[in-house]
C-alpha cells in the first residue's frame, strides 16, 4: 500500500493562497516594513475596553510589585575624579616592608581599587630574594582588623588627638624619669626622633629601653664577650655546605628565617654541584629538624654538652656524647672548613660562645658569617628590661611610652610588668590595639598598620628599606606612633618629611615629590638595592639543563677542603665548664615560637590560627608535646581524632603552672615536652580580636565558668626563665601530672606515616642519585614509572610473558584530551627535596583564593577548606611492609598496624598536595551535571555555577584535594567569629577576582586561573608571546626556596618542562592513570655520601 | 484399595471459599479502624515527621549537618539509598519475575510486597535527592531542554544512569502495582457501602466492569509489563553499583559488583517482605493465605542469594590479595581489621553465616526464628553498604587524608525518619487498600483445597 497522504508545510499551502505562490519562488522572505505595518487601517481598530484596561493594569501592578522584591540593589559609587594609577579591574604592586620586632620581609603589595589585597616578596630587591613566610604574607589581614582602636583613648574614653598631646606633653615636661619600651627599632628616623626626644626632655630623665618578644640577647652577649660586638651577625646559608645547628630552628622562626629559608633552598637542589648536609640537635623536631638529614634528638639540658663535645670533636678531634654521632659532625664540618656553618637557638650565651669557637675555629667568619655587616635586628637587652621591671615595681617611673611592643603579654613575668604599670606615674600605649599593656595604659594613641605608614627600617648594616603605605588609613583618626613622639618633641614636622630628611640631601623633601632618588628608593622599597639576585642562586632551567647534560662523572658532593685559615682562637673553658655543669630532671621542657603564630603578635590574625602547623597540623591551639611513647607510659591518649580527644597534664615549673592538653609528637625526645609560645592572648577580654578567643560549635565565643572568654591556647611565657641575665627557653627540671578532662585538638591530618606508598613519597639517599642522575626519567631505580603486564607481545620477542610491559600511559580507556603539544599546558612541578614544608603557599593560597576559614570545630570534623595543604609524613620503623614483616617478624595485618605508627626518631618528608588537574580526571567523568571539566588546557575547571554538590567528584578522587562548602560560611552564624569575609571591613581583603563560593558547591585549586587569565590578556594587548615567568600561581610566588615551579608544559623552554623531564620527576600515584599536570621530584637525603 | 499421588499443599489452607476471601481482604478496609493499627500509625508518623523535620533542617542550613568531612564525602546517604533501593527490589521480582514463571504463590504475597517496593523506592530517593549540596538545583540532572543551548548532563556519569534507571523502576513498578489493584478496587466499590468512600473506590478503579474483555486485557497487559519490569529488577540494582564500580578507589572499582548487588538487593528485599509480612499475616489474620509454605519458599530464595553475596565478598577478598596491587590490597585488609573492622564483622555475621542457618528445614519454617532473620539480613545488608562506601573512602591512596566518620544526629534522624515514612505509608496502604491481590487469589483457590480432594473421592 503506497503512501497516500499528503502534508503541507501550513494553511497556506493548503489554500495556496496567491501570496504563498510569491512566497515560494522567492529565496528570501519578505519582511514586513515598519511603515507598511503602521499604515494598515485596521491597526487604530483594535480597542482596549473597561476591563481589559483593568486587567493591563492589575498586571502591571503586580508585575511591578513583584520586581519591587528582589534583592535592593547597592549601586557603587565610582571614582568622581579617577586617580590616574588606578583603573578598575587592574591591580598596581607597591614596595614595602614588614617589620614587626620579630620577622623582616621586603614585600610588594597587590593593591586593587586601592585595596591592598596580597602580600608577595620583593624578588628584585629584597633580602633574601625577598622571601617570606606565612606570618609576614598573612599580615594583609590584620590591616582590615575592626578591633584595632580608631582613635586616642584616655582611660577608655574617647579623646581629642590636642587633649592627648597636651595632657602628655604636660606630664612630660614635669617627669623626672621617662621610659620608652620597644622593641629592637631599626628605623634610622625613629632612632632619631627618640633621640630629639631624649634631647628635649633631658637625656639624663629619658630611657629607652628595647627588648625583643623572642630573645636573642643570648648571641649579642656572647658576641660581646667573643668579638667586641653586641650584634647578631649575618648568617649565609647559601654557602654551606654542611650546616649543623644546635636547636635552632632557621627554617621556622629563628632570627630571619625567610631569609635563612631562602639560602638554604638553594642548597637543597641535587641537581647544583653539591648538596648541603644538615645536622640538626634538637629535643623538640622542628620544622628545621625535620628537614636534618640526620637528626639527634637530646634533652635540653643535654644541648651544651652536645656543642661542648662537637667543640672537642672539631677542635681536638676527641668529643662524644651518647646518642649524638658528634664525631660524624665534626669530620663533615672539618672536611668544609670555611663552607660550613653551625647555629645553636639557645640563649644561653656560654652555649653561643662555644658555637662561636667552634666556627670561629673553622675559619668560617668571612664566609658563610658576616660579622662586619651585621643585623641590626634583635638588639634588645633582657637586663634592661628587667631593670626597667624592677624600677617601675619600685615606683620609680613617671611617664612610660609603649611602642610597639606588648610585655605585660610576652615578658617572661607579664605579671610584675601589668603590676609595675599601675605604679607608674602617667603611661601611654603606642600600640594599634588595647592589647594586655596598652589596655593597661593612661592613654592610648593608637599606631597605624604598616601598611598605611611611611618609615625607613635598616635591618642590615649598610641597608635601608622603605615602609610606603599602599592605602589611605583605614581609621583616620589614628596617628603613627612616630608622629605622636615627634608631636611630643615638639617637632611640627611632617612624619613623611622627618623620614626623608634623615637620609641626607639626595632623599630629602626639598624638590616636593619629583626626587629622582627618593622616588627610586620608594619605587624599589630600599635605598640601596641590592644587587640582583646570583643566577646561581635560584636553580634556573639553564643551570639545570646543564647539570642534566653532564655525564656521570666522578661525584663530588663535597669538593675538598680549601685551605682555610681558622679565626681567632676564642677562650671557651669557662663555658664548656658552665656547660657540662647543667643537670636535668626527670622532665625537662622547651618552649618554642610556632611558625604559623610566632610570638604571638599573630594570634588574632584567623588565617595563622587556621594553618596548621607544619609538624604537628594541629590548628588553633597550643599543646604539650611529648613523645607518643611517654605518653603510652603516663597512660595519655596517643591517637586523637574526632571522637578522641587529648589527654591533659599540669606542667609545673616553679611557681608557675598551667595545664594544656597532649599531643603525642613523634621526634619529641623521651621525658621532655614543648609548649608553644604566643597563645593566651587576651586572657583578661581585651578587645584584640575574635580570633584570639575559643568558638564553640554553633559560633558562640566560649566562656569559663566566671562568664570570661576563654582564649585561644594558654600563655606559655612564664616559662621563660633566665640564664646569665638572659631569658632562655628551656626548663632543666619540671613536674608533669595527668590531669582530670580531656581536650579536642584540631589537626588536618591524622595520619602520621605513609604506609610504605612508595608511588605517593619517592625519596632516596644522594648516593643512589649520584649514580643514577644521568639516566632518562622514568628508569632510575628509585623512580622507576609504573609499566603493566599485558597479553600482548609488545617486546616482539614472539612470546608472550612477564616481559610485555606497557607503561601506564599508553593504556587508555578513551581519547585523550588533546592537550599535549597543543597550546598551552599549565603545570607545576614540585620538588620534594627542597620543599621545605613552612606553609607559606597554603597561607598564599588562602588569601589569593579567599578560601574559608572555618574555625577549629569544623576542623576537629575534619573540613578544613585549604586548597593547597602540606601532607607531613614521618618514617616508621621500616620503609615497607616486606621489610616490616621480616624484620619484625609480623603478619601483614599487624605489619600495617605497626606501619602506622612514626619511629622514635623519624624523618620527615612534606609533600604539598593540591589540585593535580589531571588529564585523565576521575572527578570529571563521575559528575552527573558535567559541572568539573576539563580546559583545553590541561586544567582541570570547576563551574561552580553548575554544581548541584552530589561530592561524587570528592570521592573519586584518588588524591582527596576538593573542598566541599558544607555551610555558608560567608553567612551562617556559626562562622561569624571565625570567617573575616563575615567581619565588615576585613571581608575588604577578599580577591576580587575568585568567586566567594556558595553553600553546596565543591571547590578547589584552579591553578589561580584568575592569574592565568590576566596573564593572557596582558600578553595579548602586549601583542607578544607568553613568556616563562610572566605569571604564576600564587604557592609558587610564595615559595621561599623555590620548590614549586608553574609554566607551560607544552613550552620546551620553560623551567616547568625541563623539571617536568627530570629524571627525579614523577606524578604522584602515577599508576592510577589518571596522568596529572603536577609533577613531583624525588627527595634526595643527603646520607652516607659526605662520608664517603 | 489404591493408592493416590499426595496433593501438594494447597496455596489457601482452610476451606476458603470465593465469599470468605473477599470478606477476609476487605472487611479491615470497610470496618471501623482498629486501636493498635491507630497506635502504630501515630507513631510511624511522629518518626516520619521528625525525619521531615531533620530534612527541613538539612537543607536550610548546609550539608554540614551531617557529620560528612573532605574524605568521606558520602556515608549514612548514599548507604541509606542503597539499602533501601535493595529493599524495593523484592516487590518487582515476586510480582515480574515469579509471574513469568508462574509461581502462583506469589499471589499471596505479590501486592504487599509491591507496596512495599514503590514506598522503598520513594524513601531510597529521598537520599540522593538531599545529599546534594543543592537541591533546589536537582532538577539539573535530567536532561532537559535549556536556554543555555548545547548544555546537557554529564552522560559518563554512573550518578546520572541511577537518575534514569531509578526513575525508570519508580515508574514501571507504580503502573504494574496499580494494574494489580484495579479489580480488587472495583470490588471494593461494589461492596462499600459508605458514599464517600465507594466514591473514592470507583475513581480508584477506574470503571472496571469485571467482563471478560476486561479480563483479557488486563492479563495481557500484566504480562507485558512483567516482561519490561524484569530486566529492570536487574538494572537497577546494578547501575546503583556502579556509582561505586565506575570509580578508581579500591573496594568501589569491582567488575563482580552489578551481579553481586543484584543478589544482595533481592536478599535484602525477600528479607523486608518477610518482616512486613509476618507482622500482617499475624495482625491482619491472614495466615490462610499466607502460610509456612511462602515463608520457606522466600526463606529458600534468602539462602541462595545470601549464599552469592558471600561467594562474592570472598572472591572479593581474593581478587583483592591475587591483584597485587598495593592500594586494593590494603583496602580489603582495612575493611577486616582497620578501625570500622566491627562493621565488616557485623556484615559477615549477618549476611554470610546467619542465612545459611536456613539449611535447616526446621529452622526455615519457624515463624519466630523467620523473624529474627529477616531482620538481621537487613541489619547485615545495611553494614555491607556502609562497608563498601564507608571504610574504602575512608583510608585511600594518600595517607594524609585518611579519615574517621561519626553520624551525627541528623545522619540518624533522617534514618529513622525513612523507616518512619515508610512505615506511616505502608500502614495506609494496610488499612486503605486490598492487601492481598484478591481477585487474582480466587483464581488459585480451586487447584488448592484439600476440600477439593475430598469432594472428589465422595
Amino acid at each position: 500500500m503506497g503512501m497516500n497522504k499528503k502534508y503541507w508545510t501550513g494553511i497556506e499551502e493548503l489554500d495556496n493562497t496567491p501570496e504563498f505562490q510569491e512566497a515560494i519562488t522567492s529565496e528570501f522572505k519578505k519582511d514586513q516594513s515598519v511603515d507598511e505595518f503602521l499604515s494598515d487601517s485596521k491597526l487604530s481598530d483594535t480597542n482596549t475596553g473597561r476591563r481589559d484596561f483593568l486587567k493591563f493594569m492589575g498586571f502591571s501592578l503586580t508585575a511591578a510589585t513583584l520586581a519591587a522584591c528582589e534583592t535592593p540593589v547597592t549601586k557603587a559609587i565610582p571614582y568622581v575624579v579617577k586617580p590616574e594609577e588606578v583603573t578598575p579591574g587592574v591591580a598596581n604592586y607597591y614596595a614595602s616592608t614588614y617589620y614587626d620586632g620579630n620577622d623582616y620581609g621586603n614585600l610588594l603589595v597587590k593593591t586593587r581599587e586601592g585595596r591592598p589585597i596580597f602580600i608577595k616578596g620583593n624578588k628584585t630587591h629584597g633580602l633574601g630574594g625577598g622571601a617570606l613566610n606565612s606570618r609576614i604574607n598573612a599580615s594583609v589581614v590584620t590591616l582590615y582588623d575592626s578591633f584595632r582602636l580608631q582613635g586616642p583613648k584616655s582611660g577608655g574614653n574617647d579623646i581629642s588627638w590636642a587633649e592627648l598631646d597636651n595632657n602628655v606633653s604636660a606630664k612630660l615636661a614635669s617627669a623626672n624619669s621617662i621610659r620608652i619600651v620597644s622593641n629592637t627599632i631599626i628605623s634610622p628616623s625613629t632612632q632619631r626622633a627618640v633621640a630629639e626626644f631624649a634631647v628635649k626632655y633631658g637625656v639624663d630623665k629619658v630611657k629607652h629601653v628595647q627588648y625583643d618578644s623572642y630573645s636573642y640577647s643570648g648571641i649579642t652577649t656572647a658576641n660581646e664577650n667573643s668579638f667586641g660586638k653586641a650584634v647578631i651577625p649575618q648568617y649565609d646559608f647559601s654557602k654551606a655546605k654542611v650546616i649543623v645547628s644546635l636547636d635552632a630552628d632557621f627554617l621556622g622562626t629563628w632570627v630571619t628565617p625567610n631569609i635563612f629559608t631562602h639560602q638554604y633552598g638553594i642548597t637543597r637542589k641535587p641537581e647544583g654541584a653539591w648538596m648541603s648536609k644538615h645536622f640538626q640537635v634538637e629535643s623538640r623536631m622542628s620544622l628545621t629538624g625535620s628537614n636534618a638529614d640526620n637528626r639527634y634528638p637530646v634533652k635540653p639540658s643535654e644541648l651544651g654538652k652536645a656543642a661542648a663535645a662537637l667543640y672537642e670533636a672539631v677542635v681536638n678531634g676527641g668529643g662524644n656524647m651518647e646518642g649524638v654521632d658528634v664525631a660524624a659532625m665534626a669530620k663533615a664540618l672539618n672536611a668544609n672548613r670555611g663552607s660550613s656553618l653551625v647555629v645553636s637557638g639557645s640563649n644561653d650565651s656560654n652555649v653561643q660562645m662555644i658555637v662561636n669557637a667552634i666556627n670561629s675555629h673553622l675559619g668560617n667568619y668571612g664566609s658563610t658569617i658576616d660579622m662586619d655587616n651585621h643585623l641590626n635586628l634583635f638588639k634588645g637587652s633582657d637586663a634592661n628590661m628587667k631593670e626597667l621591671v624592677a624600677d617601675m615595681g619600685n615606683g620609680k617611673v613617671d611617664v612610660l611610652i609603649v611602642y610597639g611592643c606588648n610585655p605585660a603579654y610576652d615578658w617572661s613575668d607579664g605579671e610584675a610588668f601589668a603590676a609595675g604599670l599601675a605604679k607608674v606615674g602617667t603611661s601611654v600605649s603606642l600600640n594599634m590595639y588595647a592589647d594586655e599593656t596598652g589596655s593597661r595604659c593612661q592613654y592610648m594613641a593608637p599606631d597605624r598598620h604598616y601598611l598605611e605608614s611611611w618609615n625607613d627600617l635598616s635591618p642590615v648594616v649598610g641597608r635601608v628599606d622603605i615602609v610606603q603605605p599602599t592605602i589611605n588609613p583605614l581609621y583616620p583618626n589614628t596617628r603613627q606612633a612616630q608622629e605622636s613622639i615627634l608631636r611630643w618633641t615638639g617637632n611640627a614636622t611632617a612624619w613623611y618629611d622627618f623620614v626623608r630628611s634623615t637620609h641626607g640631601a639626595s632623599y630629602a623633601p626639598g624638590a616636593a615629590n619629583a626626587n629622582p632618588t627618593w622616588n627610586m628608593a620608594v619605587h624599589n622599597g630600599t635605598m640601596d638595592a641590592m644587587p640582583p639576585i646570583a643566577a646561581a642562586g635560584i636553580l634556573l632551567a639553564s643551570a639545570m639543563e646543564a647539570t642534566m647534560d653532564s655525564a656521570m662523572a666522578a661525584p663530588a658532593p663535597v669538593a675538598a677542603a680549601p685551605a682555610v685559615t681558622s679565626g681567632p682562637s676564642i677562650d671557651v673553658s669557662s663555658a664548656l665548664s658552665a656547660v657540662k655543669s647543667i643537670t636535668g630532671g626527670q622532665w625537662e621542657m622547651v618552649t618554642y615560637q610556632k611558625v604559623t603564630i610566632g610570638t604571638g603578635s599573630h594570634t588574632t590574625n584567623p588565617f595563622l590560627q587556621e594553618t596548621p602547623d607544619p609538624i604537628t597540623k594541629v590548628t588553633w591551639d597550643n599543646y604539650v608535646a611529648m613523645s607518643p611513647a611517654d605518653c603510652k607510659e603516663m597512660g595519655l591518649a596517643t591517637h586523637l581524632g574526632q571522637t578522641h580527644p587529648a589527654s591533659l597534664v599540669t606542667v609545673t615549673a616553679g611557681n608557675r603552672t598551667v595545664t594544656l592538653p597532649v599531643f603525642p609528637a613523634p621526634g619529641q625526645k623521651r621525658g621532655t615536652v614543648s609548649i608553644a609560645l604566643g597563645y593566651g592572648r587576651g586572657a583578661n577580654e581585651e578587645k584584640i580580636g575574635n580570633a584570639a578567643y575559643q568558638t564553640g560549635e554553633k559560633g558562640v565565643q566560649l566562656t569559663d565558668e566566671n562568664g570570661k572568654l576563654v582564649p585561644v591556647g594558654k600563655n606559655a611565657a612564664g616559662f621563660v626563665t633566665e640564664a646569665s641575665g638572659n631569658r632562655v627557653y628551656a626548663l632543666y627540671d619540671i613536674q608533669i601530672a595527668k590531669a582530670e578532662g580531656s581536650y579536642h585538638l584540631a589537626t588536618t591530618q591524622m595520619q602520621n606515616t605513609v604506609m610504605g606508598r612508595e608511588s605517593v613519597v619517592k625519596e632516596t639517599v644522594i648516593a643512589d642519585y649520584l649514580k643514577e642522575k644521568g639516566k632518562k626519567k622514568g628508569e632510575a631505580t628509585w623512580n622507576l614509572m609504573p609499566a603493566l603486564v599485558v597479553h600482548q607481545d609488545v617486546n616482539g620477542d614472539g612470546k608472550m610473558n612477564a616481559q610485555d610491559k606497557v607503561h601506564v600511559r599508553e593504556m587508555d580507556l578513551w581519547k585523550a584530551h588533546p592537550v599535549e603539544g597543543i597550546g598551552h599546558r599549565w603545570g607545576l612541578t614540585i620538588d620534594l627535596n627542597s620543599c621545605i614544608g613552612c606553609g607559606a603557599c597554603v597561607t598564599a593560597c588562602h588569601t589569593e583564593n579567599n578560601v574559608p576559614v572555618v574555625g577549629k570545630d569544623e576542623v576537629v570534623r575534619h573540613r578544613d577548606m585549604h586548597w593547597l595543604r602540606i601532607d607531613r609524613y614521618f618514617s616508621s620503623d621500616f620503609a615497607t611492609l616486606e621489610e616490616t614483616k621480616e624484620k619484625k617478624g609480623l603478619g601483614t595485618i599487624a605489619a600495617y598496624g605497626d606501619m602506622e605508627n612514626a619511629s622514635d626518631n623519624p624523618q620527615a618528608v612534606h609533600m604539598p598536595m593540591m589540585c593535580q588537574h589531571c588529564n585523565h580526571a576521575p572527578c570529571e567523568t563521575v559528575c552527573p551535571v558535567a559541572a568539573t571539566t576539563h580546559s583545553n588546557e590541561g586544567l582541570n575547571n570547576m563551574a561552580y555555577n553548575r554544581c548541584i554538590g552530589t561530592r561524587y567528584c570528592a570521592n573519586n578522587c584518588p588524591y582527596k584535594v576538593r573542598r566541599f562548602n558544607w555551610f555558608n560560611y560567608v553567612t551562617n552564624d556559626r562562622f561569624s567569629m571565625i570567617n573575616p569575609a563575615q567581619d565588615d571591613t576585613m571581608r575588604m581583603v577578599l580577591n576580587p577576582d575568585v568567586t566567594v563560593r556558595t553553600r553546596g558547591v565543591m571547590e578547589k585549586c584552579s591553578m589561580c586561573q584568575q592569574r592565568i587569565q590576566a596573564g593572557k590578556v596582558d600578553a595579548k594587548i602586549k601583542g607578544q608571546k607568553i613568556q616563562d615567568g610572566d605569571f604564576t600561581t600564587a604557592c609558587a610566588e610564595a615559595c621561599p626556596t623555590h620548590a614549586i615551579v608553574f609554566g607551560d608544559l607544552n613550552d620546551n623552554t620553560t623551567e616547568n618542562y625541563k623539571r617536568s623531564q627530570n629524571v627525579r620527576s614523577y606524578h604522584a600515584l602515577e599508576e592510577v592513570g589518571i596522568q596529572p599536570n603536577i609533577f613531583y621530584m624525588t627527595k634526595v637525603r643527603n646520607i652516607e655520601s659526605t662520608e664517603a | 484399595m489404591f493408592k493416590e499421588s499426595r496433593l501438594r499443599t494447597p496455596l489457601i489452607l482452610g476451606n476458603k471459599t470465593y465469599h470468605d476471601i473477599t470478606h477476609d481482604i476487605c472487611s479491615p478496609i470497610e470496618g471501623p479502624a482498629p486501636r493498635p493499627w491507630k497506635i502504630a500509625t501515630a507513631i510511624a508518623a511522629v518518626i516520619a515527621l521528625y525525619g521531615i523535620a531533620c530534612i527541613m533542617y538539612l537543607v536550610s542550613t548546609g550539608t554540614g549537618v551531617w557529620g560528612l568531612n573532605k574524605t568521606v564525602g558520602w556515608a549514612w546517604d548514599i548507604t541509606n539509598f542503597v539499602w533501601w533501593v535493595g529493599i524495593g527490589h523484592a516487590g518487582t521480582l515476586i510480582s515480574a519475575v515469579l509471574l513469568l514463571f508462574r509461581q502462583r504463590w506469589r499471589m499471596a504475597i505479590n501486592r504487599s510486597a509491591e507496596a512495599m517496593t514503590i514506598f522503598a523506592v520513594m524513601m531510597a530517593a529521598v537520599f540522593p535527592v538531599f545529599h546534594m549540596g543543592r537541591v533546589w538545583n536537582g532538577y539539573w540532572t535530567l536532561p532537559l531542554p535549556n536556554t543555555l543551548g548545547t548544555l546537557w548532563p554529564n552522560f559518563n556519569s554512573a550518578l546520572m544512569w541511577d537518575v534514569f534507571a531509578i526513575s525508570t523502576y519508580f515508574s514501571v513498578s507504580l503502573v504494574f502495582w496499580y494494574l494489580g489493584l484495579i479489580p480488587d478496587f472495583a470490588t471494593i466499590r461494589d461492596r462499600m457501602v459508605k458514599k464517600g468512600w465507594k466514591r473514592f473506590y470507583s475513581i480508584l478503579s477506574f470503571g472496571w466492569s469485571g467482563r471478560a474483555k476486561n479480563w483479557t486485557r488486563f492479563e495481557e497487559v500484566s504480562l507485558v509489563l512483567a516482561g519490561i519490569a524484569t530486566p529492570l529488577v536487574f538494572s537497577v540494582h546494578s547501575i546503583v553499583s556502579m556509582d561505586f564500580a565506575t570509580s578508581v578507589i579500591p573496594g568501589w572499582h569491582t567488575t563482580i559488583f552489578p551481579p553481586y548487588f543484584v543478589s544482595g538487593a533481592i536478599f535484602s528485599g525477600f528479607a523486608m517482605v518477610l518482616t512486613l509480612l509476618l507482622i500482617m499475616r499475624k495482625t491482619m489474620r491472614l495466615e490462610a493465605y499466607i502460610h509456612v509454605k511462602h515463608v520457606e519458599y522466600m526463606n529458600i530464595v534468602i539462602i541462595v542469594t545470601g549464599s552469592i553475596v558471600g561467594v562474592a565478598y570472598l572472591t572479593e577478598l581474593f581478587i583483592s590479595w591475587y591483584s597485587g596491587v598495593e592500594y586494593e590490597s590494603y583496602a580489603f585488609i582495612n575493611r577486616f581489621s582497620g578501625p570500622l573492622s566491627w562493621s565488616y564483622w557485623a556484615m559477615m555475621t549477618c549476611n554470610v553465616i546467619s542465612p545459611q542457618l536456613f539449611w535447616f528445614k526446621k529452622l526455615r519454617t519457624n515463624l519466630a526464628f523467620t523473624f529474627v532473620m529477616s531482620i538481621i539480613v537487613n541489619i547485615g545488608m545495611w553494614f555491607e553498604r556502609f562497608v563498601i562506601i564507608v571504610t574504602s573512602i575512608h583510608r585511600d591512596y594518600v595517607p594524609s587524608s585518611w579519615g574517621e566518620f561519626y553520624p551525627s544526629s541528623i545522619d540518624i534522624g533522617m534514618f529513622i525518619g525513612t523507616i518512619g515514612i515508610f512505615f506511616t505509608l505502608f500502614l495506609l496502604f494496610a488499612r486503605y487498600f486490598p492487601v492481598l491481590a484478591l481477585n487474582e487469589l480466587k483464581t488459585i483457590l480451586k487447584v488448592s483445597g484439600e476440600a477439593q480432594k475430598n469432594e472428589a473421592s465422595h
